[in-house]
């Protein structure tokens, strides 16, 4: 039976190749749209995440803190908020000295003055601008420490730009949504017009709408499948073509690409059948 | 095994059925004979639920009054084969193909019992040879006869004709009353309408005769079956 539904699929593909084809391109328009768009957050992801990964926290310790409290306070940290690493007062100072260079502004200063710290990589899910100001807060509460630092408004700035970055995304995906929804509703009720003799002969010979709608479905499911694959090669081409001008430039991971094709088929599926329960109702008596 | 009720259908200002009631039996040959317009398609479009009367109750069947949903409809229509005087073949399939698709229709069989059964059928109404031909390569009388093997692939209860031999010329008309008279023989019930008295008087089975939208009976409740013999042709 399934076979005999394929063939259905595959005759109607052959007697209406134009409309087939019609509906494959603007599907692939469409869904390369859509894929510019997850293009774009991926990569935005990506660097993103490398910029997040550099997040983190300085923790001043007080010059008071011994080095048992300073373990205490590192064991604490872990239990708490993340990994953290001590920087001496002398670690410091090398650093210090290594990034300003002229050894007479280093006279001038005189002794050192900068305090012992630990840096804090927070986990991932406190990288964020309102867990990171709790977190400063907390910590500003053991004796040990006289003071936090984690550039709030840039991690502030950079949340928000992601958070931009996946409403944008979800927008588009909508859209995209509403098109594939628009565009293969015409199509099928094109399709089934033009087959209106049969879904009529069908109908009086007692099909259920499933009978009728099954080769219908197959069909667009073909033709999105098509257009799902056009439209990831004309994304590959732009991503190589970016590539070559701009570094780090990636193409979507491979559960990405599955699931762009996977959302694709699943959406057709779901639209087709709706669609199709709509138009039956009105071509077969 | 299908009631009428008191059952009424206009179309707008124009009634086509007229407070009718009658009952077909199982396996009963049944012709309703009529002029143009008397209501004999609205009769048989009322019992595959094509159109819903405007009064009166339809059972058909463990099918019974009101309007059925579009799967129960088709279940329906599943239970009965129906012969059309445009035959309603699909031209772009071949003669197999046209009976095959009523066993996957029927849903009764399996893939392997399709084949199989649709060329029996083509053997019973004498189309074995042609089943690899479209039906516009066919006679009329072969178009007729194709539909009639769709029409009892999935050996239904019931058979319903609707002016089945309306485009044929004599002698295929005869062909055609004979395989329906054999498929009655075999345990089907017949239900036939008809505008032309010699193809009732061929096919025999009890009359009804739609006069207006109304409905009388012509002959006692039985069944039997003359030979068939050649109808003259429509206006001779």
């Amino acid at each position: 039976m399934h076979l005999f539904f394929w063939r259905e699929a595959w005759r109607s593909f052959r007697a209406h190749r134009g409309l087939a084809l019609t509906t494959a391109f603007s599907l692939a328009a469409a869904l390369t749209l859509c894929g510019i768009f997850l293009l774009i957050c991926w990569n935005a992801g990506q660097a993103l995440a490398w910029i997040g990964d550099r997040r983190e926290m300085i923790v001043y310790l007080s010059d008071d803190a011994g080095e048992a409290q300073v373990k205490s306070l590192q064991a604490k940290i872990a239990e708490l908020y993340g990994s953290s690493t001590f920087v001496s007062r002398a670690q410091a100072w090398e650093e210090f000295s290594a990034q300003v260079g002229d050894p007479e502004i280093l006279k001038a200063v005189g002794t050192n003055p900068l305090p012992a710290s630990l840096r804090v990589r927070l986990r991932p899910a406190l990288q964020n601008f309102t867990a990171m100001e709790e977190c400063a807060r907390q910590l500003e509460q053991f004796p040990e420490v006289e003071g936090v630092r984690f550039g709030g408004e840039w991690v502030r700035r950079l949340d928000a730009l992601y958070q931009d970055a996946r409403r944008a995304a979800i927008a588009v995906g909508v859209i995209v949504a509403l098109a594939i929804v628009f565009v293969l509703h015409n199509t099928l009720r094109l399709a089934v017009l033009a087959r209106r003799t049969q879904v009529e002969t069908m109908t009086k010979l007692g099909a259920s709408d499933h009978f009728i709608a099954m080769p219908f479905v197959i069909e667009a499911l073909l033709e999105t499948l098509a257009a799902s694959l056009l439209a990831l090669l004309l994304l590959f081409g732009l991503q190589q073509a970016l590539a070559q001008r701009m570094d780090g430039v990636g193409f979507l991971p491979p559960v990405w690409t599955l699931s762009f094709v996977g959302s694709a088929l699943a959406l057709t599926w779901a639209a087709s059948s709706l669609a199709l329960t709509r138009i039956l109702r009105t071509v077969g008596a | 095994m299908i009631q009428f009720e008191h059952v009424s259908k206009r179309y707008g200002e124009r009634l086509a059925l007229d407070d009718v009631s009658w009952r077909m039996n199982e396996g009963e040959a049944v012709c309703v004979l009529g002029h143009s317009a008397a209501g004999k398609t609205t009769l048989l479009r009322l019992i595959t639920h094509e159109t819903q009367p405007t009064s009166g109750t339809i059972a058909i069947g463990t099918f019974r009054g009101g309007r059925l949903s579009r799967a129960h409809r088709a279940l329906l229509r599943r239970t009965m084969g129906v012969i059309y005087e445009d035959f309603r073949l699909l031209s772009d399939r071949s003669v197999f193909e046209n009976v095959a698709l009523a066993v996957r229709i029927g849903g009764c069989f399996s893939e392997s019992d399709v084949i199989p059964r649709s060329l029996r059928a083509l053997e019973e109404v004498g189309l074995h040879g042609k089943q690899a031909a479209l039906p516009g390569e066919l006679s009329y009388g072969e178009r007729q006869r194709c539909a009639i093997a769709r029409a009892i692939v999935n050996r239904p209860a019931v058979i319903l004709a609707d002016e089945p031999t309306g485009a044929l010329e004599p002698k295929s008309a005869a062909d055609v009353l004979a395989l329906l008279q054999r498929i009655h023989r075999e345990g089907a019930a017949v239900l036939l309408g008809t505008t032309r008295p010699e193809v009732a008087d061929a096919f025999g089975g009890r009359r009804l005769i739609l006069e207006e939208g109304r409905l009388r009976e012509a002959s006692p409740a039985h069944s039997f079956m003359p030979p068939a013999t050649a109808p003259a042709p429509e206006g001779a």
